[in-house]
């Protein structure tokens, strides 16, 4: 068996009932992509992309084709969003089936007033938007539905989680899940700091700011940009240097002895000098190149890959992530691999 | 009452964020977590900032390991040492499900590789982490989490449209892997019920980030969409009175829009652009518009009166509006602990309320801290505990 065909059924035989408002959609696909037998029954409005990004595997049957309580009878688990519409009629049914796992997303913490929110509106609550830009310009969201994303991940853990408890108790239960603390959660760092040391996060672009002095994750390169970054790791820049030495290209940097500085406490003045060598090396070299030395040399540095070049990469071919379909190449392969008992990776 | 995983036992190689990130739900759902750690290879977590007191040097001071493993119990095992290894096999045997995220091959060196781990336990689930997966021809690479966005097409699609690719802020990856992470062994756990077989679960973090921009590849914009979307407008953020103060909003529906207007009071806003279309061709001339309606409100009261009409409204928090927000306070978002060196901290709890089998959040354990408890339980007695001691390997 394919690790493919192995992670496309680690959920065979449970069955899930979906009512989606984007705050499930995705929960509801990993679980469909899991082998489980996924009937979406209510939408909303839906668009080509909300569609084809987030309903892959889903079985459509639209609220009313088949009623829900005719859905639920023998269904394990019940993904209930309520972004917009407070749904008030399905708990009564969802209670009247005592094994069933009831997750029930909402935008705001259940309990608390709701509030009209989108995926946009959530993640300014969540602080990584006041970090993500540059100073100069307004705060960016992360690409793409994150916090939709995000509190999609964890209905699907909630379900599991649901179940888990049931093959021990015996009985299913109502979960309430909130998208607001599920975007939150993906922020580790700025509450934290704020909380310890009184510091605030601010937009400082590409820059990598550590102690005194700050240093570049982005470079141009011959055919497009890789990411690296000047860090206190003697034996990855001894690395990086060796190789512009053999170019001829090191200039002051094959002189510095890297054990006996601390790249973070130099002025921001020599960095910066320093950072235009390794610049007018990195141009003269492609992604594939630079990546190929990292790879061998361990220097740490990545080529950054355009959205378009990402399906037919050769790591995701090989890992079959991408399937096509007439209009794209869509993220319809495994969530993971699965290497079963007897085979190893 | 007990968590939903009362009973599961994790032996937890894993370092860092991106594994014990996903142990931390398993153990605060009550799975019995002992974390693996070595004071001759100390987890880089336990030296990342913000420390408590300013202990920078003092390995149980570290917030951020303190949030990435709680609930959790700590011994020390010297892996570089035969003998540290033979106790960790001994582990392996107690355990359900094997946890690492070391570097390629690691585990198969030290001779713990997956058909080891199935020999000393049959049906063992071994759960891996890694920057591209174990299989691939990236499957030697060596790299933190913002590797991943450089590889996902996240890096090349944030920022504003005509900028270089920019890096995110955080190490993402290292955030949404181990949630993949977390559904894989509970996946797995599942199959393994049915079927009584194990097996090793292999989490990429690139493909973890690609999953998660689903709508990007399905729509695989050209340009950099920034705080754009596709069909709603408008979208985007606004300033409001104050240093850096600003304010999102989304607009799903004409009404939405409407009533926008009305808080604003740009009646003719509203009619010169009355759908969304149209307000997306206007896009750069309606921004601006809002821009200067919003600019010397208070962002808090616009908040308010937004939601209040209906129209989806936030401010953008910063670290401390996030730290301080009444609605994640009133969630339980931040759960209490008390850490013997750290002190009374909150730490943050599932976003998800199990009510019969609730979630129960302890504070991270010190190095070590668990070493005679542990290691009685897989049968070593204190004599050997003290020899192994002395000899290094459970250091």
């Amino acid at each position: 068996m394919s690790d493919q065909t192995q992670a496309t059924a680690l959920l065979s035989g449970l069955k899930v009932v979906v009512l989606a408002d984007r705050l499930v959609d995705f929960g509801g696909e990993m679980l469909a992509r899991l082998g489980a037998d996924v009937t979406l029954a209510d939408t909303g409005e839906v668009t080509e992309i909300r569609q084809a990004a987030w309903h892959g595997g889903m079985r459509s049957s639209p609220a009313s084709s088949i009623p829900l309580a005719e859905l639920l009878a023998g269904a394990d688990v019940l993904l209930d969003d309520r972004r917009r519409n407070p749904r008030p009629e399905v708990d009564a049914l969802a209670a009247s089936h005592p094994q069933l796992v009831h997750v029930v997303a909402t935008a705001w913490p259940e309990g608390q007033p709701p509030r009209p929110a989108t995926d946009l509106t959530l993640m300014a609550q969540s602080g990584l938007m006041h970090v993500i830009g540059t100073a100069e310009d307004p705060p960016l969201r992360l690409p793409g539905e994150q916090a939709y994303a995000l509190t999609g991940i964890q209905v699907a853990t909630a379900a599991l989680m649901g179940l888990r408890a049931r093959a021990r108790t015996g009985r299913g239960q109502r979960i309430p899940v909130s998208a607001l603390q599920s975007v939150t959660l993906a922020n580790y760092r700025e509450a934290v700091m704020y909380e310890w040391t009184g510091r605030i996060g601010r937009r400082v672009g590409n820059k990598l700011v550590r102690g005194a002095s700050g240093v570049r994750q982005v470079w141009p390169c011959a055919d497009g940009y890789v990411t690296w970054s000047m860090i206190d790791n003697p034996g990855m820049m001894r690395a990086v240097v060796r190789v512009m030495d053999e170019e001829g290209c090191a200039g002051e940097l094959a002189g510095i002895v890297w054990e006996d500085i601390l790249v973070a406490d130099t002025d921001q003045q020599i960095i910066d000098r320093w950072q235009d060598i390794v610049g007018a090396f990195f141009a003269r070299h492609t992604r594939a190149e630079l990546g190929d030395w990292s790879l061998k040399l361990g220097w740490g540095l990545s080529p950054i890959t355009k959205l378009a070049e990402v399906p037919d990469s050769p790591q995701m071919q090989a890992r079959g992530i991408f399937v096509d379909t007439p209009q794209s190449k869509l993220t319809r392969g495994p969530l993971f691999a699965v290497h079963p008992e007897g085979q190893s990776a | 009452m007990t968590g939903a995983l009362h009973g599961l036992k994790i032996a937890d190689f894993s370092w860092v964020g991106a594994g014990p990130r996903a142990t931390k739900d398993l153990a605060d759902n009550g799975a019995t977590v002992v974390k693996i750690e070595s004071a001759r290879r100390l987890d880089l977590g336990r030296r990342s900032p913000p420390f408590a007191k300013g202990q920078s040097k003092n390995h149980d001071a570290s917030l951020f390991f303190a949030q990435t493993n709680t609930s959790k119990k700590s011994v020390t095992i010297n892996l570089s040492d035969p003998a540290g290894v033979e106790v960790a096999k001994r582990l392996v045997a107690w355990a359900d499900v094997v946890v690492e995220n070391f570097g390629p091959g690691y585990m198969d060196r030290i001779g713990l590789g997956y058909e080891t781990l199935q020999q000393i336990r049959p049906g063992i689930i071994l759960a891996s982490v890694s920057v591209a997966g174990r299989t691939g021809p990236m499957a030697g690479f060596r790299g933190y989490g913002n590797i991943a966005a450089a590889q996902s097409g996240h890096a090349d699609m944030t920022g504003w449209p005509g900028t270089e690719p920019h890096m995110p802020p955080l190490a993402y990856g290292d955030v949404v892997a181990p949630m993949f992470l977390t559904v894989a062994i509970l996946s797995a756990l599942e199959a393994r019920d049915r079927t009584g077989q194990g097996c090793h679960v292999d989490v990429s973090q690139i493909e973890s980030m690609v999953h998660v921009a689903g709508d990007l590849f399905a729509g695989m914009p050209e340009e950099k969409p920034a705080n754009d979307d596709p069909v709603m407008a408008p979208h985007g953020v606004f300033p409001c009175a104050g240093e850096d103060a600003w304010i999102a909003i989304a607009c799903e529906d004409d009404s939405q829009w409407r009533a926008l207007c009305a808080v604003l009071g740009a009646g003719d806003l509203a009619t010169r652009h009355p759908d969304a279309a149209a307000r997306r061709a206007a896009a750069p001339v309606l921004s601006q518009a809002l821009s200067d309606l919003t600019a010397a409100r208070d962002g808090a009261t616009l908040e308010q009166a937004l939601a209040a009409a209906g129209v989806p409204a936030s401010l953008v928090l910063d670290g401390k509006g996030v730290a301080e927000s009444t609605a994640l306070q009133a969630a339980g978002h931040f759960a209490p602990t008390d850490h013997p060196v750290i002190g009374p901290a909150r730490m943050p709890a599932p976003p998800y309320d199990l009510p019969d089998t609730p979630v129960a959040i302890t504070a991270s354990p010190c190095l070590g801290q668990h070493n005679a408890e542990v290691f009685a339980e897989i049968g070593l007695s204190a004599d050997d505990i003290a020899r192994l001691t002395k000899e290094g390997a459970l250091a």
